[in-house]
């Protein structure tokens, strides 16, 4: 049985998928990415071997992906998240048309071919507004953890409206709503509110077509997932391990390259 | 993966020139023997100015130097202490922040100006830049009013309109318009320099030019070959340094000739300037010169090789026929600045030029380069996109960095876009070639 591994090296977060050639899940493991690049990928990979009770040399290949996929020295080949993305976006939703991917400081939008390649992308540039990041500077501002920003924000009755979705003055205006006394839970879901928004606008750039699979860390705010599925008037597809969508797209890559190097 | 492996002999011919050109330059500012005309890159009369003697100086031109030489920040910032918006043009303000260190670049000193001639109105930064220059040279400033290329009411997108056959575009009264400013500018030259116009001097140096754009025009046509014998942005821009600076005199037209020789022996051997030509891409915008060899091996990696592209056409569009007449000399120069010359044509007239280069040079994909501190090129490479992938189906990728400014360029960024783009082009081709059974 043949093995694979994809490790997905983001800004924030590490995250790593092992498969068999069943396309089955066999472990996961997700770790703080921290400044160190190439001990983080280390240490994610060991983990997810630890978890599936496997060693190295049980991995056929192994995927890099994420912005630190050339750090991943263990690796075979490197991929971009886009591809990976979109790969592992439709293995888990077969219908998928258009992803829309939130991670730590990237917001992106795909649309994907009717067998899953990547026809169109695009991306944040030079500005973390409309990403994770914002989200977690708002929440810092606020003394929030960031898993609890999504169920609080549901329970919002009158949303604010943010002046701004920069990461960095988003702070300001969040003081100045406490100031005036809006609640929290409008704060927040004026914060998922702007977002939403934004990330809509950049991914319109490349059309919104149904089935839109949501990916990346932010997906897990259930906040965010309404407003835009407001926003969008269609639901989204959201799977518990959307975090991992860019690893897995990785192991799946690795999966086909492995078994490619068997036929031949 | 591949590398650029062979650049070619007109690379050290070129350095030469360009060494030469600035050595003169310095020359002529340690010496205040020689006149000078600081003149825009856009459709430029420099054949008319070389007729009264002076030396051509290009503030563009010296900014990209600073820029490829990874040397224009201090003088970036020289400028924004002087209160230049972060936004502003970045070759304005690294020429600005030159100015403002005695004219001394790390690579020449360049002479303070004898005439400030604005032969590019299409900017109003621009415009404004080089009134900023008069002033603080105290120099005599001319501007030329060149009315921009508008396209015809009945004008569309698809087919309709011939890139470089505009001349039906700019009706003879603009022609004359600018016509007639060239005599009053004939007259402040003559002021200027204490010469008489001499029209068969003219015709001598729209002689060199004609030739000259002949050449450029045959050895553009050259990467409609497979595999393309040179990069089209890559190494046109190495030839568009000689082009620029040094059109209209004989060691101009010597250096294409040489060029032309080079091209056409590789197209006879078929050498590439990577080992492999996997993709063909045409590319629309400036290069990043701070980061001008980052930026080709991002391409390179790929087997990507550019066929075509809008920025070798900044300064003239002689691929699609234009040539300079010594028969009609100033009839000939406002052609060239009214309509062949990219920045002086509409968006449309742009589209319809990229749509040749995709069709006619059989080209891959489109690769926009966006330049963040210059809005009026890039403010519609958005809807340029929209339209090249979905209308057109031809996939594009627009990225975003700066011409001038190193603070913009963020290689990761810009790698994963590339690389991204490239993955599925990659993956599409061998879908292709799978049905087509070929592999």
């Amino acid at each position: 049985m043949l093995i694979t591994a994809g490790v997905d090296v983001g800004s924030t977060q590490t995250k790593a998928v092992l498969i068999d050639d069943s396309r089955a899940i066999r472990a996961s493991a997700i770790i703080d990415t921290g400044g160190h690049i190439s001990k983080a990928a280390e240490r994610v990979f060991d983990e997810v071997l630890s978890t599936g009770g496997l060693c190295r040399k049980d991995v056929s290949c192994v995927v890099g992906t994420g912005y630190g996929r050339f750090k991943v020295q263990f690796g075979d080949i490197q991929i971009t998240e886009i591809s990976c993305h979109a790969k592992g976006a439709v293995f888990l939703f077969p219908g998928t048309r258009t992803v829309i991917d939130m991670g730590g400081q990237d917001a992106k939008g795909i649309r994907v071919g009717l067998n899953g390649e990547v026809d169109d992308f695009v991306m944040n540039d030079k500005c973390a507004a409309g990403t994770g990041r914002f989200l977690s500077n708002a929440s810092e501002t606020l003394n929030l953890t960031l898993d609890a920003v999504g169920e609080l924000s549901l329970r919002a009755e009158r949303p604010v409206r943010l002046s701004t979705v920069c990461s960095v003055f988003v702070e300001s205006d969040i003081m100045a709503y406490l100031a005036q006394g809006k609640k929290v839970e409008d704060i927040l879901a004026g914060v998922n509110s702007a977002i939403a928004a934004r990330t809509i606008a950049l991914v319109r750039r490349v059309g919104i077509v149904p089935e839109v699979t949501f990916t990346g860390g932010v997906s897990r705010n259930i906040g965010m997932i309404r407003a835009l599925e407001t926003k969008l008037g269609m639901p989204l597809n959201v799977s518990p391990q959307s975090q991992l969508v860019g690893a897995l797209g990785a192991a799946l890559w690795a999966m086909e390259h492995a078994e490619s190097a068997v036929r031949s | 993966m591949p590398k650029a492996i062979h650049q070619g002999l007109i690379h050290d011919l070129q350095k030469n020139l360009m060494s030469h050109y600035y050595e003169k330059l310095t020359r002529a500012a340690e010496t205040r023997q020689e006149k000078s005309a600081w003149m825009l890159i856009s459709g430029n009369p420099v054949e008319l100015v070389r007729a009264f003697g002076f030396l051509p100086v290009y503030p563009e031109v010296n900014a990209l130097q600073l820029g490829v030489r990874k040397q224009a920040l201090p003088f970036i910032l020289k400028a924004e202490e002087r209160g230049y918006s972060m936004d502003n043009c970045a070759y304005v303000k690294a020429d600005v922040g030159l100015y403002f260190s005695g004219l001394k670049a790390p690579f020449a000193t360049i002479p303070e100006p004898s005439l400030i001639l604005c032969n590019y109105v299409g900017c109003g930064v621009y415009l404004q830049w080089f009134e900023h220059l008069a002033e603080y040279t105290n120099a005599p400033i001319f501007n030329l009013d060149i009315p921009t290329v508008r396209p015809s009411a009945s004008e569309g997108l698809q087919g309709k309109t011939q890139a470089g056959t505009a001349a039906d575009h700019s009706n003879a009264a603009d022609q004359r318009y600018v016509m007639r400013q060239l005599e009053e500018l004939i007259a402040v030259c003559e002021r200027i320099t204490h010469r008489d116009f001499d029209e068969a001097k003219l015709r001598r140096i729209m002689e060199f030019s004609r030739e000259t754009g002949e050449l450029w025009a045959q050895i553009k046509a050259m990467t409609r070959t497979v595999p393309s014998p040179f990069d089209a942005f890559f190494d046109a821009v190495t030839m568009m340094g000689p082009l620029y600076c040094l059109r209209g005199t004989e060691e101009c037209l010597d250096f294409f000739r040489a060029v032309h020789r080079e091209m056409t022996e590789r197209v006879e051997q078929r050498i590439c300037p990577l080992e492999e030509e996997r993709f063909r891409i045409v590319i629309e915008g400036p290069p990043p010169w701070p980061f001008l060899r980052t930026f080709r091996d991002l391409f390179s990696k790929w087997g990507a090789v550019a066929v075509a592209s809008t920025y070798s056409t900044v300064g003239g569009l002689w691929e699609f026929g234009f040539r300079h007449d010594p028969d009609r000399p100033l009839e000939s120069i406002s052609e060239h600045m009214l309509q062949y010359n990219l920045t002086n044509r509409s968006f449309l007239q742009r589209y319809e030029q990229i749509r040749r280069y995709i069709t006619e040079w059989n080209a891959d994909a489109l690769i926009i380069h966006s330049v963040k501190s210059c809005r009026l090129f890039s403010a519609g490479q958005g809807d340029m996109r929209e339209y090249f992938s979905k209308e057109l189906g031809i996939p594009t990728l627009l990225v975003e960095s700066d011409l001038e400014d190193p603070r913009y360029f963020s290689e990761a960024q810009m790698r994963n876009r590339v690389d991204a783009f490239f993955e599925s082009l990659a993956h599409r081709k061998s879908v292709r070639d799978r049905e087509a059974g070929t592999c």
